[in-house]
C-alpha cells in the first residue's frame, strides 16, 4: 500500500510548526513517531497535503523534573521513558502502562504525546479505502451511520491508548499550543467523548507539554489483550493511589478513559467505582473479542489490579 | 539411531538457512527484469454480483498503462483440480462470487499509474443475494452461486463401511457432539507475488509454488498454450502451509499482461489481497457420534462435516476428505459412516491448510476423552486401545507398514509425566492428549511419483537435478543430505538445480507429504546408480572388487583394507576418457492404489506410508477471565528416521505454534463477504512471547520404503497440536468446549453453559 503524495517538513521549533500549518491551511497533519498516523495514511484514511515532522524540535523531546511537577516531552518515546528514573519513583501506573504498549520495537518509535493523541479505532473503520469502499463509509468516515452496529447514530470506535488512563490517574495536565493561543488543561478534558473526533484541539494546536504533579504514588496498569505483546487493549485498567486518594481509569471500551475516584479502595468502594463506569460504556462488537465480554471483565480487571496494588502497599 | 550414517540424522544447518537469515535471499517480489511493469487488479467491491459491462478504455488511455485485461483475454478455461470441479475463470467472466475476485488486470510503467489505471476501469455491477454460512446456502431458497451445485453443495463425499447403525444399536455407550472452528488465515510472511515474461512465444513465471509441474499444467491449460512454453521456475518461496498449492488468480492476470503488454509483468499483493484474494482456509463444523464397548474399544463412527469452501471448488474434495484420513489413519474403528459436504458460499477462496480440520480433529480428540472419563478410563488407555499398529489396516483399507500410535504415545506420556501430573493437578490446571497420523503422499496419477537426475563433475562435484521444491520447510536441504550421504561427498560439493519445469522431472510438490519420502526416495536413487558406475570404474582402476568399496569424503576407500584408497575424481576422469561420463536417474513411485478416487472410490491404499504422532499439553485456565496459558508441550512424531534431526524439530516447534498455540488465538472474522481482519494486527498469530516450553521428541520406526527409513517430518505435530491443547482445556474445567478457537469469551461462555445443565 502506498500513501498519497505529501510534502515533508521538519521545523526547528513550535512556532514554525504552526506556522506551516497554517500555510498548508490545515491540510497538514504533526507526525512524531508515525507509528499510528502512517498505517492510516497507507489506509488512505487520512490524505494531508503536508506532513509537518516535530521530531527535530529538541525541546518536545525532554522529561524535566520541575520541582512539583514532572514536565514530559511529547515526543518522549515509550521505550526511553519506562527506563526514566523519575517514571519508576514516582509513577509506578505510568511504568506499567509504558511496558505494555505494544511492543519494544515500536515503543522505541512511538512517542507518549503520539500516543495520546492516537485516533480512536474500529475493525470497520480502520481498513483500506477498497475495503471501505465495499462496505459503505461509516459515520467516521463521514458517512451516514455506523457499520458495526448497523443503523446506529453514534460512533463506537474505542480509543485505546494504553497510557493516557495511566496518566489520567495520575492526574496529569497537557499543554496545547496553537496559532492563537497556549493552553493548559486536564487530560481529561482533552476528550469529547464523540468517538468519531475524540479530541477538544483547535486547527493546528501541538501538545508541547504533558505534565503529571510530583508526588509519589503505589499504582498499577492491567491490560485484557489476545497475545502477550503488540496487540492494542481491548480493555485497560489503571489505578494510582496517592496522597490518600486511588483513581481508576478504565480505557479502550469507549471514545475516552473512563476516571473514577475513591477514598479509601474498600471492596465496596471498588463495587461501585466500576458502577459508575459500567454505567457509561458500552462496547459493541467492533474489536475482537465479544463486546459483553470485555464489559463483565471490567470489574474483575479492575478489582484485581487494585487489590494488587493496595496488597502491594502493605 | 541403530545405523551409522555420515551426514544423515546429523543436526546440519540448513543449505538455505544462511541466506535467509541474512537477508539475502531473494522471493519473487525482489525480481527485477529489464523493462519490467508493474501489474495491479481491479477487484469486485460485490459478494455476488452480475457483471454488466466492463469499459476499460479510459485507462488504456492514461500515459503509462501498457496493457489493460479482462476475461475477455482469457480463454474461457475453468479451474479445478478435478475435471468435475472445474469451475473458477480465474478472472470473472460475467458474474463475481466474492469479494476481492479478480476482474481486470492493468499493466503500467509504475506502481501509482497501475492503481490510477484502475480508478478508470469503469465497471458496471448488478447485486445480487448473497450468502455467508454453509448452512444457510444449503437451504431451498438459498441464491444458487454456481448453476451446476444443487443447494450450493460444491462436493459431498460419502465412506461408508461395516454396519454401521448395527453397530451403535449394540453400544455400550454412544456419544454425539457438534464441534465448530472458525476459519484461519494461512499468514505467510510473503505475500503472493507473480512475475511473468513472455518472448517469442514462450512465458517464463515465477512465484511462490508448491510444485512447479503441477503449476505450469494448470497454467497451460489457462492458456491454451503447449506445456512446454509454459516454463515455471524455481524462487525461494517464503511460507507455504497449503496456500500455494495451487494456481492462484494472480498468475493468469500477470501472465495475460505479459503477453499483451510483451513485457516482463510484476505483481505484488498487498497483505489485504493476499489474506483476502488468495486462497484461505475452511470453516469447519463437524457433528461426530461415537459407539464404544464397555472397555472403550471405539465399536462405529458416524460423521457430518460441513466446510465453509468460499466461492469455488479449489481442492474440493480433498478439503473435505482429509480431516477424515488423518483421523482414520490414526484409529481402528471398523463400522463407519463419514459425510463429508463442502458448500460454496460468497466468501474469499478456500484450499487445503497444514493444520486443516480442526473442529473435525479437536472434536474427536475431546470426545475420546468425554468417552473414557465416562468409562472410567484415562484418555491415554483408550487411546493405546484403539491405536492402530503396523501390519493393520485402516477403515478404508490402508495398510499401515511402519510406526503405529503406541510408541508416539507412551513416549510423549512418558516425557510429559502423564501418569504423575494427571494425579497431582490443581485447580485451573490440565493435560491433555492428541493423536493423528499422516499419509506421506497420495494418489496424483502419474503425477505421484518424482525422478532425479545426477551428474559428477569433472572435479569430483555432483548437480542434482529434481522437481523437490522448497516453500520453506528445508526440502532442497534435505535433497542435498541425501544426495551427500550416498555420494561420499561433503554437502558443499554438490549443486541443486530444482524445481523447474523445462530443467527438472516430475515431482508431487511440496504438499502431500510426499517430500522425504517420494522426491527423496528419487534422489537417493539416482544417486545409487551414480555410486554404481563410479564404483564399478574404481574396481577397475584400483583392480579391487566392486563390492568391497565405497565413497567417504571423496575418496574411494575399501572397506576392508583403508590403505586401499584413490580421489573420487580420478574415477570421474577416468570415465570422461572413457566416454561414459558418470550420469544417472533415479525414480520412486509411491506404492499405491490408483484406482482409489476422492469421491468415487474412497477405498484402498492411499498412500505408501504414515507418519505417526502424539502431543502433549499442559494448560492453566483462569477461570474468571476464560485466559489460558500453555505452559509445557511435549510432541512425539514419528518422522520414520529424521534426514535432519534439527530442520525435524524445528517443523514441530512451528507446528506447535500455528496449531496448537493458535487454537487459543487464531479466527478469521467476517463481515458478511468482508475479512475484518485481513492483517497481521487483528489476525492473531501467535508471538514468541505466547509460545510454551516446547520438548520435541523423534520417533524413529525406520519405514521400510523411505529414503534412509524417513517418512514426513512435521505435519504429524501440525494435525494433533490443537487436540492436546483443548483436551487439555477441557480436563481443567470439566465442560465441553464446542467453539474454536478458545478465545477467552469463548471460554466463559463454555463455563457460563455447563451451568445451565449441560455437563459432560
Ligand atoms: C502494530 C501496532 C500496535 C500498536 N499497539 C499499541 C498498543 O498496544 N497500545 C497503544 O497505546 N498504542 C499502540 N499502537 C499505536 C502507536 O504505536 C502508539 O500509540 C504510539 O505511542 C503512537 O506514537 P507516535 O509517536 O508513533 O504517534 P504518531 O503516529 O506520530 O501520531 C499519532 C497522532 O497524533 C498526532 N500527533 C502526534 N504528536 C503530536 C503532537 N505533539 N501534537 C499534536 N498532534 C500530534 C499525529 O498527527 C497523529 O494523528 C500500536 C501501533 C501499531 C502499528
Amino acid at each position: 500500500m502506498i500513501t498519497s503524495k505529501f510534502e515533508f517538513r521538519s521545523p526547528k521549533d513550535v512556532e514554525e510548526a504552526v506556522r506551516l500549518y497554517r500555510e498548508f491551511q490545515g491540510e497538514a497533519v504533526y507526525l512524531s513517531g508515525g507509528t499510528d498516523l502512517v498505517p492510516r495514511m497507507k489506509l488512505g484514511l487520512e490524505k494531508p497535503k503536508a506532513v509537518i515532522d516535530l521530531k527535530r524540535i529538541v525541546p518536545l523531546t525532554t522529561v524535566e523534573d520541575q520541582g512539583d511537577w514532572i514536565r514530559i516531552g511529547p515526543l518522549a518515546r515509550i521505550f526511553d521513558l519506562k527506563q526514566n528514573d523519575l517514571v519508576g519513583d514516582y509513577f509506578p501506573a505510568l511504568e506499567a502502562s509504558l511496558e505494555a504498549t505494544s511492543c519494544e520495537s515500536l515503543q522505541m518509535r512511538g512517542t507518549i504525546g503520539g500516543n495520546l493523541l492516537q485516533n480512536s479505532r474500529c475493525l470497520f473503520y480502520n481498513q483500506s479505502e477498497f475495503w471501505r469502499r465495499s462496505k459503505g463509509f461509516c459515520l467516521k468516515m463521514g458517512g451516514e451511520s455506523c457499520n458495526a452496529v448497523p443503523g446506529a447514530k453514534t460512533c463506537f470506535a474505542n480509543y485505546c491508548s494504553d497510557n493516557a488512563p495511566a496518566l489520567c490517574t495520575l492526574s496529569a495536565e497537557i499543554e496545547l499550543s496553537g496559532p492563537d493561543e497556549v493552553r493548559r488543561l486536564n487530560l481529561e478534558e482533552l476528550y469529547t467523548n464523540k468517538a468519531d473526533k475524540p479530541f477538544d484541539l483547535q486547527p493546528g494546536e501541538i501538545l508541547t507539554a504533558i505534565f503529571v504533579p510530583k508526588k509519589k504514588s503505589i499504582g498499577g496498569y492491567e491490560k485484557l489483550r489476545v497475545r502477550g505483546a503488540i496487540d492494542y487493549p481491548l480493555l485497560s485498567a489503571a489505578f494510582s493511589f496517592v496522597d490518600g486518594t486511588g483513581k481508576l481509569a478504565i480505557g479502550a471500551v469507549g471514545p475516552k478513559p473512563y476516571v473514577v475516584e475513591m477514598k479509601q479502595p474498600s471492596h465496596d468502594a471498588i463495587g461501585e467505582a466500576v458502577e459508575v463506569v459500567l454505567k457509561q460504556v458500552r462496547p459493541v462488537g467492533n474489536t475482537v473479542l465479544d463486546p459483553d465480554y470485555r464489559k463483565r471483565m471490567i470489574p474483575v480487571l479492575a478489582g484485581r489490579l487494585i487489590n494488587k496494588v493496595m496488597e502491594g502497599a502493605k | 539411531m541403530d545405523r551409522e550414517y555420515t551426514i544423515v540424522g546429523t543436526r546440519m544447518t540448513r543449505t538455505d538457512s544462511l541466506a535467509k537469515v541474512t537477508g539475502s535471499a531473494s522471493f519473487t517480489a525482489d525480481l527485477k527484469l529489464p523493462r519490467m511493469l508493474c501489474a495491479k487488479v481491479l477487484r469486485s467491491p460485490h459478494p455476488h454480483a452480475k457483471i454488466l459491462n466492463i469499459d476499460t478504455s479510459r485507462a488504456l488511455r492514461l500515459p503509462g498503462v501498457k496493457a489493460v485485461v479482462t476475461a475477455a483475454d482469457a480463454h474461457g478455461v475453468k479451474w479445478g483440480v478435478f475435471k468435475y470441479t472445474q469451475d473458477h475463470p480465474m478472472i470473472a467472466v460475467d458474474r463475481v462470487r466474492y469479494v476481492g475476485e479478480d476482474v481486470a488486470g492493468v499493466a503500467a510503467a509504475d506502481e501509482e499509474t497501475a492503481l490510477e489505471a484502475l480508478d478508470l476501469i469503469q465497471v458496471d455491477y448488478e447485486p445480487l443475494p448473497a450468502v455467508f454460512n454453509p448452512e444457510d446456502a444449503m437451504k431451498k431458497d438459498a441464491p444458487l452461486i454456481h448453476e451446476e451445485y444443487a443447494n450450493n453443495i460444491n462436493v459431498h463425499v460419502h465412506i461408508e463401511v461395516g454396519e454401521v447403525d448395527e453397530a451403535f444399536g449394540q453400544a455400550h455407550l454412544v456419544r454425539e457432539d457438534t464441534f465448530h472452528a472458525a476459519g484461519e488465515a494461512y499468514s505467510t510472511l510473503e505475500p503472493y507475488a507473480t512475475v511473468a515474461s513472455y518472448a517469442n512465444g514462450y512465458l517464463d513465471l515465477w512465484m511462490p509454488n508448491a510444485a512447479p509441474h503441477v503449476r505450469a499444467k494448470a497454467l497451460s491449460n489457462l492458456l491454451k498454450m503447449p506445456l512446454n512454453k509454459v516454463r515455471v521456475r524455481r524462487i525461494n518461496v517464503g511460507g507455504h502451509f497449503g496456500s500455494r498449492s495451487e494456481v492462484s488468480p494472480g498468475d493468469l492476470v500477470t501472465s495475460l499482461l505479459s503477453m499483451k503488454a510483451g513485457c516482463p509483468v510484476k505483481l505484488v499483493l498487498t497483505r489485504e489481497e493476499n489474506a483476502a484474494c488468495t486462497r484461505q482456509v475452511h470453516d469447519i463444523q463437524a457433528t461426530i457420534k461415537t459407539g464404544v464397548k464397555k472397555d472403550g474399544t471405539i465399536t462405529a463412527k458416524e460423521f457430518r462435516v460441513v466446510y465453509d469452501g468460499g466461492a469455488y471448488s479449489s481442492t474440493g474434495p480433498i478439503a473435505a476428505s482429509i480431516p477424515y484420513y488423518v483421523y482414520e489413519e490414526a484409529y481402528r474403528f471398523p463400522n463407519v459412516r463419514y459425510n463429508g459436504y463442502r458448500v460454496i458460499t460468497n466468501k474469499g477462496i478456500r484450499g487445503m491448510y497444514g493444520a486443516h480440520g480442526r473442529a473435525f480433529l479437536c472434536g474427536n480428540e475431546m470426545q475420546l476423552d468425554m468417552i473414557a472419563r465416562e468409562l472410567g478410563m484415562d484418555p491415554m488407555e483408550i487411546r493405546l486401545k484403539n491405536g492402530l499398529k503396523v501390519g493393520e489396516e485402516t477403515a478404508t483399507k490402508s495398510v499401515i507398514i511402519s510406526g503405529g500410535l503406541e510408541e508416539p504415545i507412551r513416549r510423549a506420556a512418558e516425557q510429559a509425566n502423564w501418569t504423575e501430573k494427571r494425579a497431582g493437578l490443581t485447580e485451573g490446571e490440565g493435560i491433555g492428549m492428541g493423536c493423528v497420523a499422516v499419509m506421506c503422499g497420495f494418489p496424483m496419477g502419474f503425477r505421484s511419483g518424482s525422478a532425479c537426475y545426477v551428474k559428477l563433475n569433472d572435479d569430483g562435484q555432483a548437480t542434482i537435478v529434481t522437481g523437490i521444491c522448497d516453500t520453506g520447510m528445508g526440502n532442497e536441504s534435505m535433497a542435498i543430505q541425501i544426495a551427500s550421504e550416498v555420494l561420499g561427498i561433503p554437502v558443499e560439493d554438490i549443486s541443486l538445480v530444482n524445481a523447474d519445469t523445462v530443467v527438472t522431472n516430475l515431482d508431487p510438490g511440496a504438499y502431500s507429504q510426499a517430500a522425504s519420502f517420494v522426491g527423496g526416495n528419487a534422489v537417493k536413487r539416482a544417486c545409487e546408480d551414480a555410486k554404481r558406475q563410479i564404483l564399478g570404474f574404481a574396481a577397475t582402476k584400483m583392480n579391487h572388487p566392486a563390492e568391497d568399496l565405497d565413497i567417504r569424503d571423496r575418496t574411494i576407500i575399501s572397506k576392508t583394507d583403508p590403505s586401499k584408497s584413490m580421489p573420487m575424481r580420478w574415477i570421474v576422469r577416468e570415465a570422461f576418457f572413457q566416454g561414459k561420463p558418470i550420469a544417472a536417474t533415479g525414480a520412486y513411485m509411491p506404492k499405491v492404489d490408483f484406482q482409489r478416487e476422492w469421491i468415487k472410490k474412497p477405498y484402498g491404499q492411499m498412500a505408501g506410508t504414515f507418519s505417526f504422532g502424539c502431543s502433549v499439553a499442559e494448560v492453566t485456565v483462569d477461570k474468571e477471565t476464560g485466559q489460558i496459558r500453555i505452559p509445557h508441550f511435549v510432541a512425539a512424531h514419528d518422522c520414520g528416521n529424521p534426514i535432519n534431526t534439527m530442520a525435524v524439530e524445528g517443523q514441530i516447534e512451528g507446528s506447535v505454534q500455528q496449531a496448537g498455540v493458535a487454537v487459543l488465538t487464531e479466527e478469521t472474522r467476517w463481515t458478511e463477504g468482508l475479512l475484518l481482519n485481513p492483517d497481521l494486527l487483528e489476525y492473531k498469530v501467535p508471538l514468541a512471547c505466547d509460545m510454551p516450553e516446547i520438548e520435541p521428541l523423534i520417533v524413529c520406526s525406520n519405514d521400510p520404503e523411505g529414503p534412509f527409513g524417513a517418512k514426513e517430518g512435521g505435519l504429524t505435530t501440525r494435525m494433533n497440536a490443537y487436540s492436546a491443547v483443548v483436551c487439555a482445556a477441557h480436563n481443567a474445567l470439566g465442560v465441553p468446549l464446542n467453539e474454536f478457537p478458545l478465545t477467552p469469551d469463548r471460554v466463559l461462555k463454555a463455563l457460563d453453559a455447563a451451568k445451565g445443565g449441560d455437563k459432560s
